[in-house]
């Protein structure tokens, strides 16, 4: 018996198929009958989550996990933090004094040494297969965590990367992605008359709901509820207008793009999205590592500390999760481009907020930073803890056609050391 | 009088375990190097090197010396070393956020055996199998801790010149600060600080040490948030500023603009920012390369009085790290990614000399520094690789 079938059941054969009128069978976006009360449930308790993206792949040893003294070290020097023994690099100051809300993890290990592959697994906690499409932790969240007829979108992606979106759990808990400067896209907005656009959209609706009712498409549903959602957008896409307020939150964040983004993201919770995730570039520093951490840390940590200073403020942090990550670490050793290359085998992740026991640092590296010393963290871990964190039960499972996909790969386990 | 066309390899010193990054003559056949660990180390050359044969297809070409002094105190990289024109003091700029001002004639204050060919070893047990290098004894060198420490900085320090006359210093930090030193007395002449996104990169006194030419810039925040570089000339008394060299290249210069679209105006020119710079003997050129790893290593010759550009030159085949004119101001050497260094004539910008060789491959080390002996017979330049090249001209 195949490792599929073994977990196939004739409740999960009839959730993964629907029937159509004319008796053939389509794509089962998730398992659409399965998990709905569940997510109910889970959906009162209204968290969220703000997943900080390091497109590239952040360096440990410049960030959380520095090796002063070592071959391995570098040029920069920890500095002590608000918690006693854990110490940060000196290109973090603002986070220093945030260490008590993070819980930093030391000992990733991840199983996707290159971009591509790294991007897919730290959205998806599973690696790119031909034969699923892993939908990305935000149409997860969305899906669990989201609001039911919101004005917002629940899974939102600012000037980031991850091309899996929701994946099985189909067009429902697709991304609605942002640019750079946090601004909506031009088409996002109508600029047609009400009265007009009102009529039309009645029109509209009557046809795509004849064709849906007639048809009983499943596809046809999600394009009116992907419609009425564009909609709706309309009425709350005031919480994306942020330029009013910046000067008066630009000491907090920083006066950079990635601040602006991240000031989008605490009003984006405050408007009630499930997801959002934040992303910063150019960390791929395989020539001159240290110069492009001292240019990219910087904006990034006060940043970063801005956005839990403001959460805490607005008493937003106990509901909502910040995941920091890459999707990959870099290597101890220095090249001759003066660079980091790529490297999975042991580097830092952070998480806070949403009941994480902040001010430790879990796992350690050994004394290079070579490998995981004590800990380690794989991704499937990472993701469960991350899930738990959200009240979402990582062993839930959605399906892929026939297949049962739980949340988290099978296995995996959550890190209670980091839930409080 | 500075004559490059032909040249020999007369040293290659060895300086391995820590990147060489800096180098300064102290005069005839005196020579000193710095490295990622914040050590300075001192040779005398003798005026006859020692005899040496060069195996076939072996990578040393040059005898080596060992150093006869560690100078102690910085705890972080040597970013630049200048040394005054009489040879009396050797000043050191580091990531330790501090200048270091040393004495050369300072008596020493001890003896530490040091180990400086640690990748000769590690090749060596490698060839006979053993996974532990040899702990043979190293050499022995005088210590010396004797300085004044110029403290004002309070980040990694980039840029150091110094005036012809040897009493003035200019530095620059990563939090974009100025200052300009007297050396007699290490007091601060003058501070000022650059736009406050962008590190002083490179930063030299004019001949005469009244005007600082001060290049700035900053890697990108994001592919989204680029801020804008700085290249400009300031009065060294006041710190005000007199010219600004990129406004004259690029009029619609934006110097709060941030953005991608704004940064394609300056890309070129700048590349990934322009980290050397000097003033011609004359004070009527300045120069300024890019450095980093972009694609050519270009110098730009800027008019000093209208910062008009008069040329381009010295491409090297990957960004330059160090450059200086011959004290005739006929000839620019710059130092470059490509382990090469660049002799070119400022006239028309032809290249006369090139000494050292392209290592193969795109990524093969680098030369980080170059420097000129006071008579210009020698020309030094640190390697990553671990070697200090001494070239002796022979015109």
């Amino acid at each position: 018996m195949s490792h599929a079938q073994s977990h196939l059941s004739r409740r999960a054969l009839m959730k993964g198929m629907l029937a159509t009128a004319g008796g053939g069978m389509v794509m089962n976006w998730g398992g659409l009958t399965g998990s709905a009360a569940l997510a109910a449930e889970v959906r009162k308790q209204k968290k969220h989550c703000i997943y900080l993206f390091m497109n590239g792949g952040a360096s440990q040893l410049e960030t959380f996990d520095m090796k002063p003294g070592r071959p391995t070290g570098g040029p920069f020097r920890p500095i002590d933090t608000n918690v006693t023994g854990v110490k940060v690099c000196e290109l973090m100051p603002y986070m220093a004094k945030q260490m008590d809300k993070v819980a930093v993890i030391r000992s990733m290990r991840t199983s996707e040494v290159d971009h591509p592959g790294g991007i897919h697994l730290m959205h998806t906690g599973y690696r790119a297969s031909a034969n699923v499409r892993f939908p990305e932790i935000g149409a997860i969240v969305a899906k669990y965590q989201g609001t039911v007829g919101a004005d917002l979108p629940d899974f939102v992606k600012v000037s980031t990367v991850g091309s899996s979106g929701s994946g099985f759990l189909g067009p429902k808990y697709l991304p609605f992605g942002i640019g750079s400067d946090g601004n909506l896209p031009t088409f996002a907005v109508s600029n047609m008359d009400a009265t007009k656009e009102a009529k039309r959209h009645d029109l509209r609706a009557f046809v795509d709901n004849q064709f849906a009712t007639e048809t009983k498409s499943e596809v046809a549903k999600m394009h009116i509820e992907g419609y009425e959602a564009a909609r709706r957008l309309q009425k709350g896409r005031t919480a994306f207008k942020i330029d009013a307020e910046w000067d008066k939150y630009k000491e907090l964040y920083g006066d950079s793009e990635f601040g602006r983004r991240c000031l989008l993201a605490r009003k984006l919770v405050e408007s009630g999205v499930a997801f959002i995730e934040v992303g910063q570039s150019s960390y791929d520093t395989h020539s001159d590592n240290a110069t492009g951490h001292r240019g990219l840390l910087p904006p990034m940590e006060q940043a970063w500390a801005g956005l839990l200073t403001d959460l805490k403020d607005r008493g937003l942090l106990e509901k909502t999760l910040v995941v920091w990550a890459g999707e990959i670490g870099r290597t101890p050793y220095i090249n001759n481009r003066a660079g980091r290359d790529h490297y999975v085998r042991c580097w830092s992740t952070a998480l806070a907020g949403c009941g994480i026991k902040g001010g430790q640092a879990y796992g350690m590296s050994d004394e290079n930073g070579i490998d995981v010393k004590e800990n380690p963290v794989p991704e499937g871990d990472f993701f469960a803890t991350i899930y738990k964190a959200l009240s979402i039960d990582p062993t839930t499972e959605n399906y892929a056609g026939l297949r049962p996909v739980p949340l988290a790969p099978f296995g995996s386990k959550v890190v209670k050391a980091l839930l409080g | 009088m500075f004559n490059p066309s032909k040249s020999k390899l007369r040293y290659q010193l060895v300086l391995e375990g820590s990147w060489p990054t800096a180098v300064a003559f102290l005069g005839a056949g005196r020579l000193a190097a710095g490295n990622q660990l914040g050590q300075i180390f001192v040779w005398n050359l003798p005026e006859k090197p020692p005899e040496f044969k060069v195996e076939p297809k072996a990578e040393r070409q040059a005898p080596n010396v060992w150093p006869v002094r560690r100078l102690d105190g910085h705890t972080n990289e040597i970013s630049r070393l200048v040394a005054t024109p009489d040879g009396k003091h050797i000043a050191s700029a580091s990531y330790d956020r501090t200048l270091r001002l040393w004495p050369t004639g300072a008596l020493a204050a001890g003896k530490a055996e040091v180990v400086l060919d640690e990748d000769a070893r590690k090749r060596a047990a490698r060839r006979i199998g053993k996974k532990e290098p040899s702990n043979d004894p190293g050499v022995t060198v005088e210590t010396q801790t004797a300085c004044k420490v110029l403290e004002g900085h309070k980040e990694w320090v980039y840029a150091l010149g110094i005036s012809r006359d040897g009493t003035r210093l200019i530095s620059g930090d990563a939090a974009s600060n100025v200052i300009v030193w007297a050396v007699d007395s290490q007091k601060q002449v003058a501070k000022w600080t650059g736009h406050s996104w962008n590190w002083i990169v490179a930063a030299s006194l004019s001949p005469d040490g009244k005007t600082a030419l001060v290049s700035e810039n900053r890697y990108k925040r994001d592919d989204f948030d680029v801020p804008a570089p700085g290249l400009k000339l300031w009065d060294a008394a006041t710190g005000k500023e007199t010219l600004d060299l990129m406004k004259v290249q690029f009029p619609k210069l934006n110097t709060a603009d941030r953005t991608y679209g704004g940064s394609q105006l300056w890309r070129k020119f700048v590349a990934a920012g322009l980290i050397a710079t000097a003033y011609s003997p004359d004070g009527k050129l300045v120069a300024a390369g890019q450095g980093g790893e972009t694609d050519t290593g270009i110098v730009h010759i800027l008019d000093a009085a209208t910062g008009k550009l008069v040329r381009d030159m010295s491409a090297h085949k990957e960004g330059i790290t160090d450059l200086l004119f011959s004290s005739d101001g006929k000839h620019l050497v710059t130092a470059g990614r490509d382990t090469t260094v660049r002799i070119s004539r400022v006239e028309d910008g032809k290249e006369v000399a090139v000494l050292g060789s392209p290592r193969g491959g795109q990524f093969k080390d680098w030369f980080s520094a170059v420097a000129l002996s006071p008579d210009e017979r020698f020309l030094a330049a640190t390697d990553i690789a671990g070697l200090v090249h001494v070239w002796e001209f022979e015109g």
